[in-house]
């Protein structure tokens, strides 16, 4: 089942034309990067997904119905956004994580929380401390498993690793890709670096100057796009 | 105090004046025009008021009520530009402190409901409100700008525009309360309030005087904190479209 279809998407911001005319369809379960020049758009087609922007023109069609009848707030429990940044709320690690437990109205599972922290390796004490005392990859350990806490059938992840040393990289996409297999997530994911890419994506989007100039199996993008480290 | 002497008090703003011609502070034109507006405004409200209060006509005090109430919006208004529908809430705002907290006092006979006593005791509510509105609507279009990420990852996990607000709704009406808060807590030690000073003048016994000044504290707190609440909750969907995103073209 195709989980999103882009149909001639058009976006300007302030009158700004910011993608144009893109379509694509995915599928369910898949893995897809994202890469291009910045400044092209990427983040952009992202945040349509989860309606935090609405396309100028064109349709975009979640679970084949048009995202545009979707009330927001229910979407964004299913299709999950990480950001380049990790912003943490103030209070403590463990007030982050139950951040979507309480705007739900459920109680917080405590051995939930502690075993996802586990798969990032992190550990109970954690959950004591604020922002100004974690490292910059654990803070997007913790913004990245406060995602998956609430579930999401998609992932959409912003340059999560951009900021992050190989370890925690490696770390990271090693959590997406079990999620991944656990329960059949579709992952959108923005990168740069090539390996990534080849690590991670089945499918790669390649998007320049707002439009999409490339959307099939990496492979074949790798084939005739070379090395995206080389641009 | 004859008029002489009252002339002679605008030395005080000459004092003021070359403070400010001085110290370069450009405050020169403000402080004339504040000057002269106070002058006019308050000569042509004591000619109303004597006449308002003569009459002592239930309608006509209403609409003196409602003028104030209306005033107070278009001024909190400017502190709030760009904010959807801010006017109207600020009306509504300022109206529910004022009828609430009125009618309380009408109900508990702490007031008459006649001109000489309602429109000065309104009137120190709603400059209030309006005060309160506008350190409101300042925190909050700071706010949205300067915290407009934390408010996004909390929408992208599943909060309602309301929800992802509520830290900064929270903080802007303690904001907005602060003037009063403070003013309450040093009234008698730092200042005399208007009121209080204005009876004691005019002869009324200094008990009586503190009686009414009482009063108004306690009306001034629950006027600012209904009208700052009515505000906050209403005036945040200012900052969010029907899709639950932020808008972008607040300034």
């Amino acid at each position: 089942m195709a989980i999103f279809l882009f149909d001639q998407v058009s976006l300007k911001i302030n009158d700004q034309p910011i993608l144009s005319s893109i379509s694509f369809s995915s599928e369910q379960g898949e893995i897809i990067g994202l890469a291009g020049p910045s400044g092209s758009g990427k983040t952009s087609l992202l945040r349509m997904m989860n309606l935090m922007r609405s396309p100028t023109h064109g349709s975009i069609l979640y679970k084949n119905r048009d995202l545009a009848q979707f009330d927001p707030v229910k979407l964004r429990r299913e299709v999950g956004y990480v950001m380049q940044k990790p912003y943490l709320f103030d209070g403590t690690v463990q007030d982050n994580l139950e951040y979507a437990y309480r705007v739900w109205g459920q109680t917080p599972n405590q051995p939930e929380i502690l075993n996802y922290l586990e798969r990032v390796n992190l550990s109970a004490p954690i959950l004591k401390k604020t922002k100004s005392e974690l490292s910059g990859g654990e803070q997007q350990r913790v913004a990245l498993v406060r995602s998956l806490l609430a579930k999401p059938q998609v992932l959409l992840l912003d340059e999560v690793t951009a900021s992050l040393d190989e370890a925690n990289t490696l770390l990271l996409e090693e959590m997406i890709r079990s999620e991944w297999a656990a329960k059949s997530l579709t992952v959108f994911f923005i990168s740069h670096q090539s390996e990534q890419l080849l690590r991670l994506a089945s499918i790669v989007l390649y998007v320049k100057q707002g439009k999409l100039e490339y959307c099939g199996p990496k492979e074949d993008f790798f084939r005739q796009q070379g090395d995206l480290n080389d641009e | 105090m004859n008029n002489l002497a009252l002339a002679l008090t605008f030395s005080l703003v000459l004092i003021a004046l070359f403070i400010s011609y001085r110290q370069k502070l450009g405050m020169e034109k403000d402080m004339l025009i504040g000057s002269v507006r106070a002058v006019v405004q308050l000569s042509a409200v004591g000619f109303v008021l004597k006449f308002v209060f003569n009459i002592d006509n239930v309608a006509l005090t209403i609409v003196i009520l409602l003028l104030m109430v209306y005033n107070a919006a278009v001024v909190a208004t400017k502190r709030g530009a760009g904010i959807r529908g801010v006017r109207l809430i600020s009306f509504c705002s300022i109206l529910a402190g004022l009828v609430i907290t009125l009618g309380g006092l009408l109900a508990f006979q702490a007031l008459s409901f006649n001109p000489s006593e309602v429109i000065p005791v309104s009137g120190m509510v709603v400059g209030n409100s309006m005060v309160a509105l506008g350190l409101l609507y300042r925190n909050l279009l700071s706010s949205f700008k300067d915290r407009r990420e934390e408010v996004e990852v909390k929408l992208c996990l599943g909060a309602s525009p309301r929800e992802a607000a509520r830290t900064l709704i929270r903080n802007s009406i303690r904001t907005a309360m602060i003037p009063t808060i403070d003013s309450m807590k040093t009234v008698g030690i730092v200042q005399l309030p208007g009121m209080m000073t204005g009876l004691i003048l005019a002869g009324t016994s200094p008990e009586l005087a503190i009686k009414y000044q009482i009063m108004v504290v306690f009306m001034l707190t629950g006027a600012v904190t209904i009208s700052g609440f009515v505000a906050s909750f209403w005036v945040y969907r200012g900052f969010f479209n029907d899709k639950a995103q932020l808008v972008d073209d607040l300034h």
